[in-house]
């Protein structure tokens, strides 16, 4: 068994009075893409956001190979290797497609960045026809595509995906599904929220069930195979 | 006569564009409106009256010297008073800026009184004359000055890495933040930028006005008229505001009644927002439902 590459203890999360983190706790393995299942309220997009440094634990811990993130700024995090794509992915509507991408990596060399921009450009072809395009004027899921491509380009160590197929087509999501696959194959360590269970199971290797803050089921996909009622059933019962 | 009041109007414009363009910088960034800056671009030209008049420095050292004075005072302003009422209501900011723009206001009363300083001429270069229409020295540095400015500016932001950046702020503060900008730093330096903008106003009319503790007050309402014309938040309109306001004063004033020069600003301000609310440049606000 590997070394987790992030270990969330204990941690508590409240929005003025109201908690929403009770002492969640969980690892997350490197190169396996763990879901975070939960009715509405269950506290999985606050653990995003707690990860990222958008919201600041009342108290816990959120360490990454030695390094204790709880607390940091959003920039700070970012410096260690996480990037998030949000659920509203927070694009720069008026900038081009290329210069979206481009700003991702902007605390890489001028080389690696653009290597791993002709990447995204073969990842995502459609991005590529569109590069002088700006990115407001694209379609929802090729909005989405330049959120994955653009955190994709700071080369994280691990990836955050917040809802990721959030009005999207059931289209698209299979093109979500398919490139959360490549991602995979390419070592890419995820963390998804994701309302979608078809897609969830269809991506996850690992599920975690939040509710009211904290981590009440999980496992192994694979293992409950044709048996995702009962993880359903915990989900919402 | 109609193409001497476009030069005096588009010369004194250029000061309005530095100022609505300062406030505008601000504002992209932070969604504050600096009541408090028109006491920045006094301040600004009080700093260059200090250093050319009574230390004897020359003008073009002494402007550089206090547009950094400028530079640093507005960061410190954004480090120790905006950053610490983050979070509150947003009235707060504004109360901050007025309070501490009557500060530097009561400050240069205490040292100056409220007499009127002249300020030796920059350019003392003879008027040039194209026919009828007379150019001064002081209006083709207003507007060399100004116009290098503004093409130094916009040109940083449009091919610029650095300029991207700073769209980026603008278009999305959470956006930036993913991508790993520190925010608060940013909105600091944009605080310091936007002080030294309004600072280099104020050094340009200082040579061809009379300096007194209260200059910055008129300059903030030009500010605020040009901003609305251009439309709030919208760089360029800022300007195209700015020097539309230089020349609508000027217009006003020789054809229709002298007086109309002081209340041009506020009535441009009355009608944009009745006619025109997003003014020229500025986007129409959408709510979804």
């Amino acid at each position: 068994m590997h070394d987790p590459l992030m270990t969330i203890c204990d941690l508590h999360v409240a929005y003025g009075k109201k908690p929403i983190l009770r002492g969640a706790t969980f690892d997350v393995l490197p190169g396996e893409c763990l879901t975070l299942l939960g009715a509405n309220g269950s506290g999985k997009s606050t653990s995003l956001n707690a990860i990222c440094g958008f919201v600041r634990p009342a108290s816990g811990s959120i360490s990454m190979d030695g390094a204790e993130l709880a607390g940091l700024a959003p920039h700070e995090i970012f410096q260690h290797g996480v990037a998030q794509v949000s659920q509203k992915r927070d694009l720069f509507p008026d900038l081009t497609v290329a210069d979206n991408l481009r700003l991702g990596a902007m605390r890489r060399g001028g080389k690696a960045a653009a290597q791993t921009l002709e990447q995204i450009y073969a990842r995502f072809p459609r991005l590529a026809e569109r590069r002088n395009q700006a990115t407001r004027t694209l379609s929802g899921g090729e909005q989405q595509m330049v959120a994955i491509g653009r955190a994709l380009m700071s080369g994280p160590r691990l990836l955050l995906l917040d809802e990721p197929s959030g009005g999207l087509s059931p289209e698209f999501c299979e093109e979500i599904a398919q490139l959360m696959d490549g991602l995979k194959s390419d070592g890419v360590t995820m963390l998804m929220v994701e309302q979608n269970l078809k897609l969830a199971f269809r991506a996850a290797d690992r599920f975690i069930v939040l509710r009211d803050g904290l981590v009440v089921d999980g496992g192994d996909v694979k293992a409950m195979e044709g048996n995702h009622d009962a993880i359903i059933k915990n989900i919402y019962l | 006569m109609f193409l001497q009041l476009s030069i005096s109007g588009l010369s004194q414009g250029a000061i309005y564009a530095l100022v609505a363009l300062s406030l505008t910088v601000v504002y992209r960034s932070t969604t504050i409106v600096n009541f408090g800056h028109g006491d920045f671009v006094m301040a600004g030209a009080f700093v260059s009256y200090v250093l050319t008049v009574m230390l004897g420095i020359a003008f073009l050292p002494a402007a550089v010297l206090s547009v950094l004075a400028l530079f640093i005072l507005g960061l410190c302003f954004s480090r120790g008073l905006i950053r610490p009422i983050r979070g509150g209501p947003h009235i707060g900011f504004a109360l901050m800026c007025i309070a501490v723009g009557f500060v530097m206001r009561g400050i240069a009363r205490i040292v100056w009184g409220r007499e009127v300083l002249p300020m030796p001429s920059v350019f003392d270069m003879p008027p040039i004359f194209l026919g009828n229409l007379i150019i001064t020295g002081d209006a083709i540095f207003i507007i060399g000055t100004t116009a290098v400015l503004l093409i130094a500016f916009f040109a940083v932001l449009a091919l610029t890495d650095v300029g991207k950046m700073v769209q980026a702020v603008y278009q999305s503060q959470r956006g930036a933040q993913l991508i790993g900008i520190n925010v608060d730093r940013f909105n600091d330096v944009t605080w310091g930028v936007g002080a030294a903008l309004g600072a280099v106003g104020g050094i340009l009319i200082a040579p061809v006005s009379l300096l007194h503790p209260d200059i910055g007050a008129s300059f903030l309402i030009k500010g605020f008229a040009a901003m609305t014309l251009g439309g709030f938040g919208s760089l360029h309109g800022a300007v195209i505001g700015a020097l539309l306001l230089g020349v609508a004063e000027q217009y006003a004033g020789a054809y229709i009644n002298t007086a109309l020069i002081d209340i041009t600003a506020y009535l441009v301000i009355v009608i944009v927002l009745l006619v025109r609310p997003h003014g020229l440049f500025g986007r129409k606000s959408v709510v979804k439902v």
